[in-house]
């Protein structure tokens, strides 16, 4: 556990998406979903990745936890590559990363009681007697917050905050050192949403399990994260640390999207950049600098030249920039 | 508004609500008088054919007890064929022939589809979806009674030749219907979260997506009883159907000579009995279908 | 404010039929809105503030759901007793309404022209040409490049936020005088957000017509609504203008929503504010105020009676307890 051996190292991660057409089928284009991503992360800490819709983040929670193939590039899981584990090798893997999902309405099984969906993975993995199995289960809805007498409930018979609870019990069941969290509260209330970011943050201090915390909303990630990384049409443009990042963001995409926030405060009058148009297609990528179509700061290289990381922080605390306006290479 | 809230109509529910899909489908049933009806009518025929199999009616319905084309009596109340065997007991003696073959049809071709449609949804567009695809439009496109007469004709004597016949063409529906489904609730997030726990494929497909497919399955099979059914009174009237027991069919094929005599008992008997049968079990399958939709549920 | 409301809501209930029982998703709320203003209707699902904005063009699905009490008065008119004919001639003439997404509410079976001129044609009895010259104007309005080119595209050829700029083209394409918005921007990205807010509000000062803004996100109250109601099981929590609601809420349902949005601040907090527990059941209310088991100002009071919506100062609030406020001697 030093140092130097992070507990997930992200290598020039890719996942391609074929567009099929024609006649035949053929492979006429490939939305690069993921293009290029390489991130690290220790034990016990959380990566933010915040982007729009489309912008790959989720692919990229997926891609490294296998549930989707990479196209390219390696996933490290304490140090062993596991792209290319076969079904059985990935299994331990498997026990050690886990996901919890956006659409609690959708990430339970229907026709499943609790006791079923939180049992399920101790009997996959044969944790335990059968016996103790059942105890961890009141012991995981116990850790958050619900109490043992559901465990015969369906699901529907739950409010969505409940059934965010259920599937962040399912993720801790097999005591996992990664959770990916795909947009874990933005489908909840508000008042919902505080109490399972409060969760989330209090059985990372607890169990020390590591996080890749996905989200669109930069303030939900704020309270969350370690480190941050903004995501734009499947690449990192910038990585931080969470107060470095917050406290002056670089990236004009970065700056963009704090500034589009709406904030509850009446009159705050800030100057808000407002971004043109839309976000362009990842089938067909702009030249050089993903985001110079709609970026306020665009030069002429931009279009040209794709830019490479900067590192404006220390050699403690990195803080990564990919864009021209930072560059040393003039 | 008072100090004392208006409590009896709003509370008047249970505190604790264990509403699960089927009860709230059972609720929209209820509402439904055509549906409820028709259910009605149904059981009744299932009274009849259940009274049948354990023999406490029409147990005589191969015996000669009368002369040729008696009007009905109060002894034979459909009256007599043409060989003096009583009309009422060989038409009640059929609804036992409907109901068998529309079940075992129904409930194995729906299960046949099921499980290949799964099958065919889960790994769509790898070659097990192409194999089941393929086998499902050649069996499509064999014309049914040229089918049934093949098979009835390579197994030889059985009396099951019919219905082997009817579930090999008749699983195609459900099928197609499962895999389409299935194709839908494959991406869904608790399908991905069994992935993620390490749950493997055929585990995941019959114990995560298969019984979320059950509302279709249910009125398919419904759908699957009538087609079964009818089809079994065409092939018996076709002398392809039932060989050694007694149908609606085989009265009907039996009445074409009666007919042109002038003698209706046996073609009316057998026709309105059918009639009453498939109409009943079709409103019963459209109510059901009603039911079942979550898209008529009310949001509350 | 001393004009007459625009559209007066007067102790509006809305029921619905479920299988276990009769639901009030909207139980006796009266608010007026006024020619030339943005209100804002916050609150959190099934608060009963879709149902209510359905309800002003008459979109409530029934069965199972009806407006059992109340009137809508449009200028005058009651729209709760009009038939269903006359209920479409008021729909999207004088009021119309844009949904969160885009997608559902335009047909993916014709091209946006068709749609749009159909709409303008019904309404101002136009040529099927002047029609499209409307369309393709109103669409350069909402900001869409190229609008003469666009209207021929069919709605899946187009981004979301294009998709919703389409919607509001043709919620206004008759000039309506009053606007429902129903989350317009939830579904879409911040940066995509940002713009559409924005428009709204340039069209709303351009129309000088008044909008209801639905919404969950207070930010996006904040910044474009001149007041609001916040909501809460059915009822109205709170009422005041943006200024005093957002620097002085009154009600504890109020103040507890506004602390629990995830903001961006100056330092990371270890614990986010919450409200404690979750939106009572509908058809199993608590007797007194609604809010009495979550609130951390709740006392004996609240838990036997409801509270009615009062005026005291610059806000309306249902509480006995409010901020910013010494308990009240009893009286006796």
């Amino acid at each position: 556990m030093s140092e130097a051996a992070p507990l997930l190292q992200v290598d020039g991660l890719r996942k391609y998406f074929p567009v099929r057409g024609g006649l035949f089928r053929r492979v006429v284009a490939q939305v690069r979903a993921v293009d290029d991503v390489t991130l690290q992360l220790r034990r016990g800490q959380t990566f933010g990745l915040v982007g729009e819709s489309g912008c790959g983040k989720s692919t990229l929670g997926r891609s490294i936890i296998r549930l989707q193939e990479p196209t390219g590039g390696r996933v490290l899981l304490d140090g062993t590559d596991i792209t290319r584990l076969g079904r059985q090798a990935l299994l331990p893997y498997r026990r050690r990363m886990q996901m919890i999902f956006q659409d609690p309405y959708a990430s339970l099984s229907p026709r499943r009681t609790v006791a079923q969906t939180l049992r399920e993975p101790l009997d996959i993995h044969q944790i335990g007697t059968p016996k103790e199995r059942e105890h961890q289960v009141s012991q995981l809805l116990d850790v958050v917050g619900m109490s043992a007498r559901v465990l015969n409930r369906y699901p529907h018979e739950f409010s969505g905050g409940q059934r965010q609870r259920i599937g962040i019990a399912r993720a801790l069941s097999l005591k996992p050192d990664l959770i990916v969290a795909d947009e874990p509260v933005s489908a909840l209330d508000v008042s919902v949403q505080s109490q399972i970011l409060n969760l989330i943050a209090d059985l990372q201090r607890e169990h020390g399990i590591a996080f890749l915390f996905i989200a669109h909303d930069l303030a939900v990630i704020q309270h969350v994260s370690d480190v941050v990384g903004v995501m734009y049409l499947g690449k990192l443009v910038e990585v931080a640390d969470a107060t470095a990042l917050y406290s002056s963001p670089k990236h004009p995409y970065t700056r963009a999207l704090m500034s589009a926030i709406p904030q509850p405060e009446p009159g705050s009058g800030r100057q808000r950049i407002m971004l043109e148009g839309d976000v362009p297609s990842p089938m067909n990528p702009p030249s050089g600098c993903p985001f110079h179509t709609r970026c306020p700061d665009a030069m002429a290289k931009c279009a040209e030249l794709t830019p490479q990381f900067t590192n404006l922080g220390s050699e403690r605390s990195p803080h990564a920039v990919s864009c021209h306006l930072y560059g040393h290479d003039s | 508004m008072n100090a004392q809230p208006p409590a009896s109509d709003t509370i008047a529910a249970p505190p604790e609500r264990r509403e699960s899909l089927w009860t709230k489908a059972a609720y929209k049933f209820r509402r439904d008088r055509v549906g409820v009806w028709s259910l009605a009518v149904v059981l009744v025929y299932m009274a009849i054919a259940l009274g049948v199999v354990f023999g406490w009616w029409a147990t005589s319905w191969a015996e000669l007890e009368g002369g040729k084309w008696e009007p009905p009596s109060a002894e034979h109340w459909f009256g007599t064929n043409i060989i003096g065997q009583d009309i009422f007991d060989r038409a009640i003696y059929s609804t036992r022939t409907s109901f068998e073959v529309g079940l075992v049809v129904a409930i194995l071709a729906t299960a046949l589809g099921a499980v290949l449609g799964a099958l065919a949804g889960f790994f769509s567009g790898s070659w097990t979806d192409e194999i089941i695809l393929w086998f499902m439009g050649v069996l499509d496109s064999i014309p049914f009674i040229l089918f049934v007469a093949a098979i009835a004709y390579s197994l030889g004597d059985t009396p099951y030749a019919m219905h082997v016949a009817m579930i090999s063409t008749f699983w195609i529906t459900a099928g197609r219907l499962v895999r389409g489904e299935v194709i839908k609730l494959r991406g869904q997030e608790y399908v991905e979260a069994a992935h993620a726990i390490g749950v493997p494929e055929l585990t995941i497909i019959f114990r995560h997506v298969l019984p979320n497919t059950s509302h279709i399955l249910l009125v398919q099979a419904t759908i699957t009883f009538v087609a079964a059914i009818k089809s079994e009174v065409i092939l018996s009237f076709l002398g392809i159907g039932v060989k050694d027991g007694m149908s609606w069919g085989l009265m009907i094929a039996e009445s074409t000579q009666e007919v042109l005599a002038g003698f209706f008992n046996n073609f009316l008997a057998a026709s309105v009995l059918l009639f009453g049968l498939v109409m009943a079990f079709n409103l019963f399958s459209d109510a059901l279908q009603d039911a079942l939709d979550p898209r008529t549920v009310a949001e509350s | 404010m001393t004009a007459t409301p625009l559209l007066k809501v007067t102790d509006l209930a809305i029921e619905f039929s479920t299988p276990q029982g009769r639901v009030r998703a909207v139980d006796g709320i009266s608010f007026d809105v006024y020619e030339n203003e943005t209100l804002g209707i916050v609150g959190e699902s099934g608060c009963g503030k879709t149902v209510t904005g359905l309800s002003l063009l008459g979109l409530i699905p029934s069965p199972p759901g009806r407006i059992a009490a109340g009137s809508i008065e449009l200028a005058g008119r009651n729209l709760a007793k009009l038939d269903e004919a006359a209920m479409r001639e008021v729909r999207g003439g004088e009021i119309s309404m844009i949904f969160q997404e885009p997608m559902t509410a335009l047909n993916p079976v014709f091209t946006v022209a068709s749609q749009m001129t159909d709409v303008i044609i019904r309404h101002k009895g136009l040529t099927r040409a002047q029609a499209r010259r409307e369309a393709i104007d109103m669409l350069g309005k909402v900001g869409i490049p190229a609008p003469a080119r666009r209207l021929d595209d069919y709605p899946h050829q187009m981004s979301g936020g294009m998709r919703q700029r389409v919607m509001i083209a043709m919620a206004l394409a008759c000039g309506p005088k009053l606007l429902v918005a129903d989350e317009p921007t939830t579904a879409l990205d911040v940066t995509t957000q940002a713009q559409v807010i924005e428009l709204i509000g340039q069209l709303q000062r351009e129309f000088r017509m008044a909008v209801i803004l639905i919404t969950h996100d207070l930010g996006v109250v904040a910044e474009t609504c001149q007041r609001a109601l916040v909501m809460y099981c059915g009822r109205i929590a709170e009422q005041a203008q943006i200024e005093p609601l957002f620097r002085s809420p009154r009600h504890p349902y109020t103040h507890g929503l506004l602390d629990s949005i995830p903001r961006i601040r100056d330092q990371r907090l270890t614990q986010l504010p919450t409200i404690a527990g979750r939106v009572p059941d509908l058809l199993n209310l608590p007797p007194g105020c609604r809010f009495a088991d979550r609130c951390t100002r709740a006392q004996e009071d609240c838990r036997t009676a409801e509270p009615e919506l009062t005026q005291a100062g610059q806000s309306a609030f249902a509480c006995y307890h409010p901020i910013g406020h010494q308990p009240a001697e009893p009286v006796a």
